[in-house]
């Protein structure tokens, strides 16, 4: 691991065991190392034994604050890692009335953007043994020697576009914040899409989405999915088929990405969640980017004191469709 | 995908499914009917309480089982019987429009349209057009279940 991790995990370590042995929180959601060196799985510490398997490297992409509906219910307080998105998706889940925040400690940690693993196969040519980092380079340590390569080439996919690497709300930053980034091609591949021919983009989406295994990791992974009942569970009325075939999946996938219109924060965690790579974002940025052509600029998630575009309206709109 | 998505088969006939509101698109059709206008038979008319109440699933149903083109009619912006209603739907329908053209649907085979009570001769209207448009679209196959089955 890269000194600056380490001297970083040290002063996370040291700010949030004062917090946990003194009492002020009685969970801790963090990163420990997962059964291989290039997985960061959630960890929930509730003591210093735990602690000491907390972990803060290029892959801690989890997104942590989707944990906290379901810790919420058996703890009183807890204290969350939260990373730019991770932060981002707490206003989400605050905005729908899902946690309270009282309840919570959020330390902010300003994100490097984490790496994909698939990428640094892909890039090595075998899988890679491990890495090591330093100024913006990523050495790539495999049988057959070293490769050093550019950082930003390996990011994932959902960290490539990223707005806002610090996180928005917080009580406690314990890193230097990163300053905001700039995407001029967030909506490069929507754009690319939106001009092929209609029937050349349902024979993608066809192709993309047969590989759906409707497994829903996208809806687990989500901040914005936290109905207590979803749709596609739901059986009177029955919505969601059972059924493989291109029709249902279509169904599911408009669905769920149109239940986040004005509401996704585009964290992407339900592209890296998905197990058979489905461009989920995609569907997600469409509607961004059209919320925001339509009825003016918003970012979900940045300020839980603003109105979802979906949830409001203007006399004086414009429509997608003739009013004539 | 298929070249066959789109084909047309003799003897074919589209079938549209207008949602209309209760207060002032399904009025507007009553008022056609009693005016004695003539709209196409391909048009099912299924009443709801108001185009909020539409939910896009309802849409996306549609096509799976049979419909050639969906159409969402409803009062005016401004006329809504409880207020607000349509101009919710009108920035519900917009973007979700959109994403159903983002799906690969063609942009005519799902309208929304304001029709007043009033406007019997609108109605009327409208409904011969979209039909005209989705006969000259041909049929569609894009997210039809595979279990659907044509009655004509």
């Amino acid at each position: 691991m890269a000194e600056r991790y380490l001297a970083e995990l040290t002063k996370i370590r040291d700010a949030v065991r004062q917090d946990l042995l003194g009492g002020r929180i009685n969970l801790l959601l963090g990163w420990e190392k997962g059964h291989y060196w290039w997985q960061s799985r959630p960890l929930f510490a509730e003591d210093e034994k735990d602690l000491e398997r907390l972990t803060w490297d290029s892959f801690c992409a989890v997104n942590l604050s989707r944990y906290l509906l379901d810790e919420l219910k058996d703890y009183q307080k807890i204290g969350v890692l939260v990373k730019g998105c991770d932060s981002r998706a707490f206003n989400r889940l605050l905005q729908d009335n899902m946690i309270a925040r009282e309840r919570v400690v959020l330390y902010g940690l300003p994100c490097p953007g984490m790496l994909d693993y698939s990428l640094l196969t892909a890039v090595a040519g075998v899988a890679p043994e491990g890495i090591d980092e330093e100024n913006g380079r990523v050495v790539l340590k495999t049988v057959a020697g070293e490769k050093t390569v550019e950082r930003d080439q390996l990011l994932l996919y959902k960290c490539r576009d990223c707005l806002y690497p610090d996180p928005v709300v917080y009580d406690q930053l314990l890193l230097i914040p990163r300053g905001a980034k700039e995407a001029p091609e967030r909506y490069k591949s929507v754009t690319a899409l939106e001009e092929l021919p209609a029937d050349e983009r349902y024979a993608y989406w066809d192709k993309e989405l047969s590989r759906c295994l409707r497994c829903y990791a996208c809806r687990q992974a989500c901040p914005y999915c936290s109905c207590r009942e979803c749709f596609v569970e739901q059986d009177k009325p029955r919505w969601q088929g059972r059924a493989y075939q291109a029709s249902e999946n279509f169904l599911f996938h408009l669905v769920r990405a149109y239940h986040g219109a004005g509401r996704c924060i585009d964290c992407g965690e339900c592209q890296r969640a998905c197990p058979v790579v489905i461009p989920l974002q995609e569907l997600n940025r469409k509607l961004i980017k059209d919320l925001n052509e339509l009825y003016g600029q918003f970012e979900a998630g940045l300020n839980a004191e603003l109105e979802p575009p979906l949830l409001t309206y203007k006399p004086n709109d414009p429509a997608a469709f003739s009013e004539k | 995908m298929p070249a066959a998505l789109n084909e047309k088969i003799a003897g074919w006939e589209p079938l549209v499914v207008a949602f209309c509101c209760n207060w002032c698109s399904y009025a507007g059709g009553d008022l056609a009917g009693t005016s004695r206008l003539s709209y196409p038979a391909n048009v099912k008319v299924i009443r709801v309480p108001c185009s909020g109440r539409l939910n896009p699933m309802f849409v996306l149903r549609a096509f799976q089982r049979g419909a050639d083109g969906v159409l969402v009619a409803g009062c005016h912006p401004g006329d809504c019987h409880y207020s607000t209603g349509n101009y919710h739907s009108r920035r519900r329908l917009s973007s979700f429009k959109r994403l159903v053209e983002f799906a690969g649907f063609e942009p005519d085979r799902f309208e929304v349209r304001w029709i007043s009570s009033s406007e019997g001769d609108k109605f009327a209207d409208e409904m011969e057009a979209i039909t005209g448009r989705i006969k000259a679209l041909g049929p569609n196959r894009k997210m039809r279940d595979a279990r659907w089955q044509s009655v004509t």
